[in-house]
């Protein structure tokens, strides 16, 4: 069945939420493990290094996924508006066939009503086109934070002591790019079924 | 939409609409009027959202859209004014006179284009072509900001939920029985109508006014000598005391 677009914007932007909300989460486990570094002292200076890495990462997330939000947010509005344009005009085109006496005392308003329509459609797929091209950067982000794991669990590695403490903020790392990956996959998925 | 001319003199014209018979179901049965007079009209209580096709329809078969320029709500429900949003994109110069109180209630179900002309507490008198109406105080009945309509020279009340009855599409137009009549109106009365107070400040205000024809929202309409008769059954019938 399909759904109308303003409720998957909506959802578009529930997903996105809960994106913005993991790399904040992201952003605490960075000044974690920066402690953490800072307190093992020499033995961890790749992992220190890392963790400017992940705060600028989660930043970034966080930015972008506030910025999805916006727009998503906003194609949500329009989508509504969209539908109640829609609905009038599939009103007024039932007026019309109805060749009523004073049917063309409503030309004025009906044609306000239809170029509001197409005004509104067209504003509507270059958000949708938007959107896209912003879920796809978010991928980037996506590869970045795999990248960061990696290196997290080989700098753990090498970090004597705290080896066991930095692995756990490097499997960290991991579970909450896997879901932020899963709310990206989620939104593309929402804006990839069939729209009305 | 059947469409009913219940009033005419010359350019002056009463219209209802109702009984429509392709309304779906589950919806309560609604009366809408339209009153004409010179090169303006005013559509009182428009009706919901589901109606409002077939009742712009209706309209059209009597006036152009641009002579439409008054819309009247005597309160807030659904069934009153739940059309707002799609009257707001047909009539985008019309003015919507309603109770002060709920204006930015009503402005919920969308208006962009049409103004709101807030009715204030005492009531108030306007002109249309060539007559006047009077906006009657009928607060508490059932709404907390509520009015109904009197036309003075058609000596037409338009009782909004007062004397409303459940009936069938197919019910006659006016009341013929008062006392086959007033079991369809004794519960609906009793649970919607929260203020005896307010009950006995309507009937005194309306039985100072001259009228032939009182027209409800729902049901029949009923002429003069039922109009008295509505006024005893109502006096004496206790309200807000169908929950008990
Ligand atoms: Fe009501
Ligand atoms: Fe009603």
């Amino acid at each position: 069945m399909a759904t109308p677009i303003f409720v998957t914007a909506a959802s578009i932007a529930a997903e996105l939420h809960q994106a913005m909300l993991e790399a904040k989460g992201l952003a605490l486990t960075a000044k974690n493990a920066r402690a953490l570094a800072v307190r093992a002292g020499s033995k961890t200076v790749g992992f220190k290094a890392i963790t400017h890495f992940i705060d600028e990462l989660a930043s970034d997330i966080i930015r972008q996924s506030q910025y999805i939000n916006g727009v998503s947010e906003s194609l949500s509005q329009q989508a509504v508006a969209l539908w109640r344009a829609n609905t009038a005009a599939s009103k007024f085109e039932w007026l019309e066939r109805q060749q009523l006496p004073w049917g063309e005392s409503l030309r004025e308003s009906m044609q306000t009503c239809y170029e509001e329509r197409e005004r509104l459609s067209q504003l509507l797929h270059r958000g949708l086109r938007e959107l896209e091209a912003q879920l796809e950067e978010g991928d980037k982000h996506i590869r970045t934070a795999n990248l960061i794991a990696t290196s997290s669990k080989v700098e753990a590695a090498s970090a004597g002591d705290f080896r066991a403490q930095l692995e756990v903020i490097a499997h960290n790392i991991t579970i909450t790019a896997s879901q932020i990956r899963q709310h990206l996959t989620n939104a593309r998925r929402l804006l990839n079924q069939k729209q009305v | 939409m059947q469409a009913t001319v219940i009033y005419e003199d010359g350019d002056h014209r009463w219209i209802m609409f109702g009984r429509d018979a392709n309304k779906s179901g589950g919806i309560i049965d609604t009366n809408q009027y339209m009153i004409q007079s010179g090169d303006q009209a005013i559509l009182l209580d428009p009706g919901g959202i589901e109606l409002f096709a077939p009742m712009l329809s209706a309209v059209l078969k009597f006036v152009p859209a641009d002579k439409i320029t008054h819309l009247f709500a005597s309160h807030q429900d659904p069934d009153i004014i739940s059309s707002l949003g799609l009257w707001d994109q047909a009539l985008p110069k019309a003015k919507l006179y309603s109770p002060w109180l709920w204006e930015s209630f009503i402005r919920h179900f969308g208006m962009e284009r049409i103004q709101f002309c807030p009715i204030p507490d005492e009531g108030q008198t306007i002109s249309l072509g060539r007559i006047q109406l009077q906006f009657v105080p009928a607060h508490y009945l059932h709404s907390s900001g509520n009015f109904h309509v009197y036309d003075p020279k058609a000596k037409i009340l338009m009782s909004g939920d007062v004397g409303a009855a459940l009936e069938e599409p197919d019910a006659p137009l006016y009341v013929d029985n008062m006392a086959t009549h007033t079991p369809k109106m004794r519960k609906f009365h009793q649970r919607w109508m929260p203020s005896n107070e307010a009950k006995q400040d309507w009937i005194r205000r309306v039985r100072q006014l001259d009228i032939d024809i009182m027209a409800p929202q729902h049901g029949r309409l009923f002429q003069q000598k039922q109009v008295g008769e509505f006024l005893n059954w109502f006096e004496e019938l206790p309200v807000g005391i169908a929950v008990r």
